[in-house]
């Protein structure tokens, strides 16, 4: 029902400016408690930003950390058995409690119900529950960190830096702990996921009039619930190794920790970009007045990748002594997943092309996301040839890699999807020159940091190594790397600053971008129940049938 | 094309263009919490077992690794598990099943002491499955850790008998508010679940008993 949402915006609008009266039922639930005991997939979502959040800094911090013992060969900012435990735990908090909770259990949780126009999400205590182990598992893991118990095995936990001979400290086992835990939490919560998608879609939204964002969470959360399972079923067999003297990994069987390692976390990776993906999907038609570009060619190669990504995990092992036909048939699959890749870059560039480009900063976030993805996603094709992954593999090349993809992907796609979103959450517009200058400093400093890595691991310098001997060549790259890393700091900065600018930020109304999902229809910060009326949906665009339909909105 | 069946429509009294995709929903009237299907919460739990079946692919995935990288399974030395108490178990978990079943179907009919009578059994039939198992471990517990064979040997066995605990706490729970005068052919939604989780747990022993008991 167009007309019933248009003029829900209208009154919504009018209502604005007479300020609307709060329900009963959300003034009862402000202030702390209100947050600690709430079961509103908005607050949970915001949790989870701040939390993920807060990682990101801890972890970029580790990061610089990292990148001032490097600056210069024989540097001794820590020693080496620190810059271990700093690497393992950058590795770990990057991937483990800022890109996932914040992907999954922040935008997730907070867009997920608004764009399907439910007023939660199928299990809302359930959904509680996943965020308090989340956080609980976060804590568990830094609790190690503070009393001295840290583990220092990569976030890969290779057997057998992993066994109880080279870890001999319960760190690893505090490791092993949280990660079975936040392993319970986001199954719990993909379940949930997968259920609102599937059941709690307001009238009239069929399967393709899923925004592209919620394609994005469904595969993801099936990524999620098919994967993490095998991943803590390994976990569990290590801290039996380590303690119960059980023999799964022992020294001449260090293949299966990592087939099963990675059966889980090549997905992951997915798991990591396919809801960035979802992001700019949403963003960049609404910054190009166009809709997406072959809309179910999108959702198609999503799925695609979802079910590929299940099959290419032998290319982290391709110098492992994998035998060598199976490993062919990896490297098969891994050329094949970039095409329903590549698919998705071509849909964005056309829908960029001949649109009519409202260059503000979620939209620069984007177009940083596909020129600094597409670097990534091509280095990928590189080393997933057997032959020239036994040249760089281990090598920086691979870290310049897997930052370009999950940097240039994922974090350019998390902050298009703050400046985009966070309006809609906290009713205050971000300060749009502020959000320039972070992305530009974003842009040269991430660059500057990573590209470098290219030339040092052609030039033969390995990953995890805590310094270098003068005279290799590494000196200028790595200087150069240090120096945009502090460069990327400053721009984290300038967001912070921007946050904290928001208290005074331009009002943002229901709808400051033209959006075309039903979220914008409801007010910004949207009531506890996300939308007076449950809307009826008639296109995959429901806001831009509404606008079309009122004349002087 | 013109929408006839959309409500804000008819109330709007007025006419307008329509997507051209129509929906057979549009127009509908609003439910409260709008769902698809009749039953989220045993769509959760389907679900759930989606990924608790993950769970035992990991560590089947180690048993064949382990198998296929070992000279002899099961090692040198090592006697192969004695299959009547694994035979018995099979037994006792069909038969479980079928209680449970009976169960479900009971109070589907609204036949609340047919619920009491059939998940009182299961219940009964699910300690008797652990005790029997715990006897198995009391055997096994020196073999986890002297070889790769045992440890994936008891690892199943461990996280399977885990699962039927869970089952067997849930049957007591459904047993004890049926007791109450709980549940009816239209709240039964903890029953159904038990029951399928439950079915679950039986269909893991089946291929439990197969691989490590038939095939070694
Ligand atoms: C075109 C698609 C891609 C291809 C063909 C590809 C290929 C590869 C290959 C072959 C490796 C192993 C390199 C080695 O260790 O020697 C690798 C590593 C990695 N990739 Fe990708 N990749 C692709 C996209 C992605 C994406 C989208 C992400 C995440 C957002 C990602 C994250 C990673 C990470 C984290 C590693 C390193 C893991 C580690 O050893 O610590 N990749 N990639
Ligand atoms: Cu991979």
């Amino acid at each position: 029902m167009k007309l019933a949402i248009a003029e829900a915006i209208a009154t919504e609008r009018d209502m604005a400016s007479i300020s609307i009266p709060i329900p009963l039922r959300d003034r009862a639930r402000t202030g702390l408690l209100g947050w600690l005991a709430t079961v509103d997939h908005k607050k949970i979502g915001v949790m989870y930003m701040m939390v993920a959040f807060s990682f990101f800094v801890i972890a970029g911090v580790l990061a610089l950390l990292i990148r001032l013992q490097l600056a210069a060969p024989n540097m001794q900012v820590v020693d080496p058995q620190t810059y271990n435990q700093i690497f393992t735990m950058h590795g770990t908090v990057m991937i483990f409690l800022f890109t996932i909770p914040m992907l999954v259990g922040g935008f997730g949780n907070y867009l997920l119900p608004l764009m399907i126009g439910a007023r939660d999400v199928a299990f809302p205590r359930l959904n509680a529950f996943s965020f308090w182990i989340t956080l609980g598992a976060g804590l568990v893991m830094f609790g190690g960190f503070l009393f001295g118990a840290r583990s220092d095995a990569a976030w890969t936990a290779y057997i057998p830096y992993s066994s109880k001979t080279f870890s001999p400290t319960i760190g690893m086992d505090i490791w092993l702990l949280g990660l079975i835990l936040l392993g319970i939490g986001s199954t719990l919560g993909a379940v949930n996921f997968l259920v609102t998608l599937y059941s709690m879609r307001a009238p009239g939204m069929t399967a393709w009039r899923i925004p592209m964002f919620g394609w994005a969470m469904g595969t993801t959360a099936g990524m999620v619930l098919l994967a993490t399972p095998v991943l803590t079923a390994a976990l569990i067999m290590l801290v039996a190794d380590r303690n119960f003297n059980t023999q799964f990994f022992t020294t001449n069987r260090v293949q299966l920790w990592q087939h099963m390692f990675w059966f889980y976390s090549h997905p992951a990776v997915y798991i990591m970009i396919l809801p960035a993906m979802g992001i700019i999907s949403e963003v960049i038609p609404v910054f190009a007045r166009k809709p997406l570009f072959g809309l179910r060619a999108v959702v198609i190669s999503t799925i695609l990748i979802g079910l590929l990504g299940f099959t290419t995990w032998v290319h982290h092992m391709f110098v492992s002594g994998v035998d060598p036909t199976i490993e062919r048939f990896f490297m098969f699959t891994t050329m094949v997943i970039a095409v329903p890749t590549g698919v998705k870059m071509f849909n964005w560039l056309a829908t960029l092309w001949g649109g009519s480009l409202n260059l503000k900063t979620p939209l620069l976030m984007c177009l940083g996301f596909l020129a600094t993805f597409v670097i990534g996603g091509i280095s990928g094709v590189m080393q997933g040839s057997i032959p020239v992954d036994q040249y760089v593999h281990n090598s920086y090349w691979v870290v310049a890699h897997f930052h370009y993809v999950l940097f240039g992907g994922s974090v350019f796609g998390i902050f298009a999807g703050l400046y985009f979103w966070v309006p809609k959450i906290t009713g205050r517009m971000f300060d749009e020159k502020l959000g320039k200058l972070h992305f530009w400093t974003m842009m040269i400093g991430f660059n500057v940091t990573f590209f470098p890595m290219h030339f040092l691991g052609l030039l033969g310098m390995p990953r995890r190594i805590a310094t270098y001997d003068a005279g290799r060549g590494w000196e200028a790259g790595n200087l150069i790397a240090t120096i945009g890393a502090f460069l990327l700091a400053f721009s984290v900065l300038i967001f912070i600053i921007n946050c904290i600018k928001l208290r005074n930020g331009e009002r943002a109304g229901n709808d400051p971008w033209e959006g075309n999902t039903l979220e914008w229809s409801t007010t910004s910060p949207p009531p506890e129940y996300n939308f007076r009326e449950i809307p009826v949906v008639e296109s995959d665009r429901p806001l831009f049938d509404a606008r079309m339909r009122t004349p002087s909105a | 094309m013109m929408d006839k069946s959309n409500l804000a429509m008819h109330m709007a009294g007025s006419q307008r263009w329509s997507d051209s995709r129509p929906d057979s929903r549009v127009g509908q009237p609003q439910p409260a919490k709008p769902t698809r299907v009749k039953n989220i919460g045993l769509l959760g739990v389907a679900f759930f077992i989606v990924s608790e079946s993950m769970f035992f692919v990991g560590l089947f995935l180690a048993w064949f690794y382990l198998r296929a990288t070992s000279d002899a399974w099961p090692p040198a030395g090592v006697a192969p598990p004695p299959l009547l108490p694994a035979v018995i178990n099979t037994g006792i978990a069909l038969l479980s099943t079928v209680a449970v079943l009976f169960a479900d179907r009971a109070i589907a009919r609204d036949n609340r002491s047919g619920l009491i009578a059939g998940i009182a059994t299961a219940g009964a039939l699910g300690v008797i499955f652990m005790a029997v198992q715990s006897a198995e471990f009391t055997a096994l517990s020196a073999l986890a850790q002297g070889s790769a064979y045992g440890s994936t040997f008891t690892f199943l066995l461990l996280f399977h008998v885990l699962r039927v605990f869970v089952g067997v706490v849930l049957m007591g729970v459904v047993l004890v508010r049926a007791l109450l005068g709980h549940f009816s052919s239209r709240r039964r939604l903890l029953v159904q679940g038990t029951a399928m989780y439950w079915c679950f747990i039986t269909g893991v022993w089946l291929v439990v008993f197969a691989v490590l008991y038939l095939l070694s």
